[in-house]
């Protein structure tokens, strides 16, 4: 890696209904594989895709999964805090898991917006297109409109399975987080204490304390 | 959405207060699977924290009567050997809340917190005249009744109600594009000039701005909260502010107490001869227990006499009493000893002065478990209660819960949080009340160069038999209010019948109530109060097992917050209860961090990417149909080998 690179750090939440493939599509695209047997993922609270972005740019995307766990719609507010973009995910075979749509989009800008008030972008994933392609075919100008009245910045129709636009709505995304970053830099809060197992390396002696 | 709840788990915890929370870590921790459910719609309980309309919701709430008839559908539930314990549904430990307005609400009509609201205006009191206090105040229980007689007789249905339309009015205030509003009204309070002319409107838009916590305590930098946050990881959620300053109310001013060595003798307060009495005895003492003969003879006296045996002049004595070891009066000497050590100790781990705040409030913390827990498993409900605790005949333990749904949900153990308890079973508990203050202000109780200091002023008692009163005062940048707005909570052991007669006298001397047209507003030399609340909440933290009657064995009590500083006695109170279940189990031992887990094998990709730390392709191939903790613990694996 080049010492000019820069590099960007992005939370992206994944949010839906349960077993709508949030943990499919994290995994397809992070590790590659996909794998019909659903388990909720334990021990994790997110995972890591880094990015060659450009020639100078790195990006390491946490991509946060609310698992099943939290799945009655009450995450905490840890999981939320610093996210600068989101996935929301629906299962096209199941219509409920899209109305639920609107409700977690609300749910989101209620809860989390960029330091200068404006809602995080969102990309909609219409997820298991490969089953549910008839279906949900007439939609595709209803989609836009969707979109449009709710603040979506674009949707895919993805497939965990068959690995079908998952690094392109990905791609999506981040375009828009780097272009809002830059329309507005985030002044970053100085003194942030974040205490650790290895930050006790601190020098035993020292005018702030009393030990000589 | 809930209909799928499992039927089974080990441990169903009721409440998500700061000791249920980290008992819920922990057991997901070692496996256990846990149901975490909360009555209401927030995490916390008496532990969290509220933007400024969502406080306005609380109040609200804490005044709603619910109905305590146990539900039908409950009874169906049980089998012929088994009894029914009923949860209480009524919150009954918050009382006596008042508020008061007394910055301008002329511009203040139909105005919105950006984002998210559910205002009641009938909340709002201005205050004409400093004279007309008294009987503009509100008292929220009066007022309950009067305003609200048509209310539906179902309580609970009520409380639905009354959190849905808060969820509606929020969602048609983001369809209607308030969002925008919020970038004028930032710019116009980043243009203000001189802080008094915040409105009330302003504070309700800039709402969302303010996280206010219902108890304010801070952590000491080696107390018992951040060693469990470091020991198991939950320090990856936290971020936290350093305490700036130690303050005192010393003969009728306040002053900073110099608590650090680089303090000491920077300090104007105190002459050479103090400095150097001062250093002396505190490098002396933070050791105490090397020096027996020094203090052996006071064991049975108070800390103060012991001071004042060691020619600490009054000045000294009172910062050392006060500000250093934080302790009553009538401490005694190994108390008030104890109390100084943990206080040098603490000094100089991560800033000047021992303590530590939490961005966005001491509320986060409790989700930060919430949040291990989650990812370990563990389930979470809320805004979901239980009706009762179902209770085998011939054994007395305690094998199910039912929830308001008539659900029943097996489990081995039910931890409970003192407020869900029904009056039966605490018919013969006493408990001590808390008295608490939160005010909004327009300037800092003492003004620097910096207009970001937090700090801690411990007030001393008016008379005998009162408490010292506990402040805290939070500015913008720890992110529980908004800019030009300073958060002031004051804390105090009740001693009288209401919160504001034990604190308001205090807040007299340190505030200016007035509004904005007074003569007195142009008296600069105190933080004028824009906004205040009151109330008490109750302390159980000191009631024992054995004054709850006719508990099964195997339902355990977390108490409320207490009225103390730090935190310990909730960590204390979890880690015992979690020994009790698990006696062999380890405490909140370290979650694997994210961070380390890299997925390398990015050929299937059309875009080039890479990654810094390189994992055996064995290691992808054995993660194919397994769970990602499954293949960390395989790149751990490589890692020892």
């Amino acid at each position: 890696m080049q010492s000019h690179q820069k590099e960007h750090l992005y939370k992206i939440l994944v949010i839906g209904d349960l077993g709508v493939g949030k943990t499919s599509i994290i995994k397809r695209y992070v590790h590659q594989n996909f794998s019909p047997h659903y388990r909720a993922t334990i021990g994790v609270d997110f995972a890591l895709k880094v990015l060659s972005w450009d020639s100078d740019t790195v990006v390491r995307l946490q991509l946060w999964d609310i698992a099943g766990q939290e799945r009655f719609g009450n995450m905490t507010r840890v999981y939320y805090r610093e996210a600068v973009g989101a996935f929301i995910v629906f299962d096209v075979t199941r219509p409920a898991t899209f109305e639920a749509v609107a409700k977690w989009k609300e749910d989101l800008d209620s809860k989390l917006t960029l330091a200068n008030g404006v809602p995080v972008s969102a990309v909609l994933l219409a997820n298991k297109c490969d089953q549910g392609k008839d279906n949900f075919k007439n939609h595709f100008t209803k989609m836009d409109q969707f979109c449009k009245e709710h603040g979506f910045v674009a949707w895919y129709e993805t497939s965990a399975k068959e690995n079908i636009n998952i690094d392109e709505a990905s791609r999506c995304l981040v375009s828009h987080i780097i272009a809002s970053e830059s329309d507005q830099m985030q002044p970053v809060e100085p003194d942030i204490v974040k205490p650790q197992i290895l930050n006790s390396s601190k020098i035993a002696s020292c005018s702030a304390c009393f030990k000589s | 959405m809930a209909d799928d709840l499992p039927t089974e788990f080990d441990v169903v915890i009721l409440g998500t207060g700061l000791p249920e929370s980290i008992i819920a870590a922990a057991c997901t921790r070692i496996g256990q699977r846990v149901l975490h459910i909360d009555a209401r719609n927030y995490y916390g309980g008496n532990w969290a924290s509220f933007t400024f309309s969502g406080l306005q919701t609380w109040i609200e709430n804490c005044k709603q009567e619910l109905n305590t008839e146990l539900a039908a559908a409950c009874k169906g539930q049980a089998l012929d050997n088994e009894e029914i314990i009923p949860f209480n549904k009524r919150n009954q430990t918050i009382q006596n809340i008042e508020v008061f307005c007394y910055s301008s609400t002329e511009d203040g009509e139909a105005v919105e917190e950006a984002g998210a609201l559910n205002i009641n205006s009938a909340l709002l009191t201005t205050v004409t005249s400093s004279d007309g206090q008294e009987n503009s105040s509100i008292d929220i229980s009066k007022n309950h009744t009067s305003t609200e007689q048509n209310d539906s007789p179902e309580g609970r249905s009520d409380l639905e109600e009354a959190t849905n339309s808060d969820q509606r009015s929020a969602d048609s205030t983001l369809e209607t594009g308030t969002i925008v509003e919020v970038e004028p009204s930032l710019t116009q309070a980043i243009q203000q000039d001189s802080p008094k002319t915040i409105t009330y409107s302003q504070i309700v838009k800039e709402g969302r701005r303010f996280n206010v916590d219902l108890v304010s305590k801070f952590l000491y930098s080696r107390g018992l909260l951040i060693e469990l946050l470091i020991k198991s990881n939950v320090s990856r959620y936290t971020e936290f502010k350093n305490v700036t300053r130690i303050l005192t109310y010393h003969n009728g001013k306040i002053e900073q107490v110099p608590c650090s060595r680089a303090d000491v003798f920077a300090s104007k307060q105190l002459s050479m001869v103090e400095k150097r009495i001062l250093m002396k005895f505190l490098m002396h003492y933070i050791d105490y227990e090397l020096h027996p003969e020094d203090y052996q003879d006071y064991e049975n006296s108070t800390f103060l006499e012991f001071l004042k045996s060691k020619q600490l002049t009054p000045t000294l004595q009172h910062f050392v009493l006060y500000s250093i070891a934080m302790v009553p009066e009538n401490a005694k000497t190994i108390e008030g000893l104890k109390a100084m050590q943990h206080f040098l100790r603490c000094l100089g781990r991560y800033g000047n002065t021992p303590f530590l705040f939490p961005m966005y409030g001491l509320g986060e913390i409790p989700q930060c478990f919430c949040r291990m827990c989650a990812v370990f498993g563990g389930v979470y409900c809320l805004h979901h209660s239980l009706e009762c605790l179902v209770v085998d005949g011939d054994s007395k333990l305690c094998k199910a819960v039912i929830d308001h749904r008539g659900k029943r949900v097996d489990c081995k153990y039910v931890i409970v949080e003192d407020s869900y308890l029904p009056e039966q079973i605490c018919a013969n508990v006493s408990y001590k009340q808390i008295s608490r203050a939160v005010l909004i202000t327009d300037c800092s109780i003492l003004n620097t160069e910096s207009n970001q200091e937090i700090s801690v002023l411990t007030f001393p008692p008016a008379d005998k038999g009162q408490t010292a009163v506990y402040i805290t005062e939070l500015c913008s940048s720890t992110m529980t209010c908004m800019k030009n707005t300073y958060l002031v909570h004051l804390t105090c052991s009740s001693t009288k019948p209401t919160a504001k007669e034990d604190l308001e006298p205090v807040v007299q001397q340190l505030f200016t109530l007035s509004t904005e047209n007074d003569i007195e507003a142009n008296d600069r030399t105190k933080p004028k109060v824009l906004w205040a609340l009151y109330f008490n909440m109750r302390d159980s933290s000191g009631v024992p097992r054995q004054s709850y009657a006719g508990l099964p064995p195997n339902v355990y009590v977390c108490s409320g917050p207490d009225h103390c500083f730090g935190n310990d006695h909730a960590v204390q109170q979890a880690e015992n209860l979690f020994h009790e279940l698990y006696p062999s189990e380890e405490f909140c031992p370290p979650a694997p961090n994210p961070e380390d887990i890299i997925y390398d094998g990015e050929c299937a990709q059309q875009e080039p990417s890479e990654s810094s730390i390189p994992v055996d392709s064995k290691a992808e191939a054995s993660a194919e149909n397994e769970t990602v903790v499954e293949s960390y613990e395989d790149s751990e694996a490589q890692k020892a080998e």
